[in-house]
């Protein structure tokens, strides 16, 4: 009986709201079938307006991701307040999504427990930290009305446009005309800038990311190891002990700096790219198949999830790495 | 051929390097299953570790796409 009254909201069974929500998809579908949005790489700004004007940033805009930003972190603050208020009540069964939180970090914990060993301390927060701000921006993409709802505007160059047509007095939709877009006048047509977008899809952000996971990689192994460090990328070592081999061990510990920038690179591409495809097979699936879309919803839920996790986890792989020496020596930290 | 044609072309040829992420992806999996098949108790240990590999050979598909996306809607 328990675990009956579990699966009901209202009192109605939850499957009564998995048919109703296909109805309302057919529905919504044929009254207002989708159009195919305009690909947009960089982030749309939504008020037309610099928010501040900077002699080193230049102007300002607030883009539709940011706002996606200033959403996930009250969620995430939202989230440990929660979770800090069931805590400090002293409950030794954690429910809903104290359970939840407490099985992430559980894992991530353990997790950077068998690979950092001692430097645990330094490294669990950096992991924690990226993986649940990188998991509740990658799934806003799946709330329904993040990259559909917004402003209308006049499309910008290069761009068609689609007419609009009335949903209620002052809310209009895009929608496909019978003949070519081309036929309706110029002033006509309209594109539409979404009120809120994914954060991945904004490279700033994955930089952004990318640097503080680089640069934090570097911070931990100084304190680690100390200056030698440095000898890492400037093996001076065996420059003089082996007088040919020398030269080329520091070569290599040159080649070390390159691979750091190509760190940053692959992070900041790897989560953009993969999200950005992400929403962009959203789009298309859901013109194409606008009712069959929903299995890309779980794809792109998997994609999200497992991003989230391999940026946090390549973080601390690497910050671990960084903590033992480089030599042929104090190894065995790693599981 | 013009411009248009031509950017179609392009981002076509430049998913052609997700092959080499396609061919390790596979080999990593094979080399993952096979170690879990033989040893069930490390599947953990192994699973994590493949992910990561899966993660490095996807990288490489993804500048693919990141360059054929470019190439669609950028330039």
């Amino acid at each position: 009986m328990n675990s009956n009254s579990k699966n009901r909201i209202f009192g109605i069974p939850n499957r009564y709201y998995v048919l109703l929500f296909l109805i309302l998809l057919v529905l919504a579908q044929i009254f207002f079938p989708p159009v195919r949005p305009h690909v947009q790489l960089p982030a749309e700004p939504i008020l037309h307006y610099p928010v501040f004007q900077g002699a080193v940033t230049g102007q300002f805009f607030w883009t539709n991701t940011l706002t996606a930003m200033v959403i996930a972190d009250i969620l995430l603050v939202l989230m440990a307040l929660t979770v800090r208020r069931v805590v400090s009540k002293g409950e030794m069964v954690p429910k809903g999504i104290t359970g939840a939180v407490e099985a992430i970090l559980e894992m991530i914990h353990n997790l950077t427990e068998t690979t950092a060993g001692k430097w645990t301390k330094a490294i669990f927060p950096f992991f924690a930290t990226i993986t649940l701000l990188v998991l509740v921006v990658n799934w806003m993409e799946l709330i329904p009305g993040v990259d559909s709802i917004g402003f209308l505007e006049q499309p910008r160059p290069g761009e068609l446009g689609f007419p609009i047509k009335p949903v209620t007095s002052n809310i209009y939709t895009l929608y496909q005309p019978k003949g070519a877009v081309q036929t309706i006048q110029a002033g006509d047509r309209y594109t539409l800038v979404p009120f809120v977008r994914v954060l991945s899809t904004d490279l700033n952000f994955t930089v952004a990311l990318a640097l503080i996971s680089v640069v934090m990689t570097q911070v931990i192994g100084l304190r680690a190891l100390g200056p030698s460090y440095l000898t890492k990328y400037f093996n001076v070592k065996t420059l003089f002990s082996r007088p040919i081999f020398g030269v080329i061990d520091f070569g290599v510990g040159l080649l070390e700096i390159i691979s750091e920038f190509s760190k940053i690179l692959s992070f900041s591409f790897r989560l953009f790219g993969n999200i950005f495809a992400g929403s962009v097979l959203l789009f298309v699936m859901g013109t194409l198949l606008p009712i069959l879309q929903s299995p890309f919803l779980l794809l792109e839920f998997f994609v999200g999830l497992i991003q989230a996790v391999v940026f946090g986890m390549l973080t601390m792989v690497f910050m671990s790495l960084a903590t033992i020496g480089h030599g042929d020596h104090e190894e065995g930290h790693a599981s | 051929m013009d411009a248009a044609a031509a950017k179609l072309i392009g981002a076509g040829l430049a998913m052609i390097g997700t092959i080499g992420a396609g061919a390790g992806i596979g080999i990593v999996v094979n080399g993952a299953v096979q170690g879990m098949a033989r040893n069930p108790d490390a599947s953990g240990n192994v699973q994590v570790n493949m992910i990561l590999g899966i993660a490095f050979a996807e990288a490489v598909a993804i500048y693919c796409l990141v360059v054929a996306l470019l190439i669609l809607f950028v330039f």
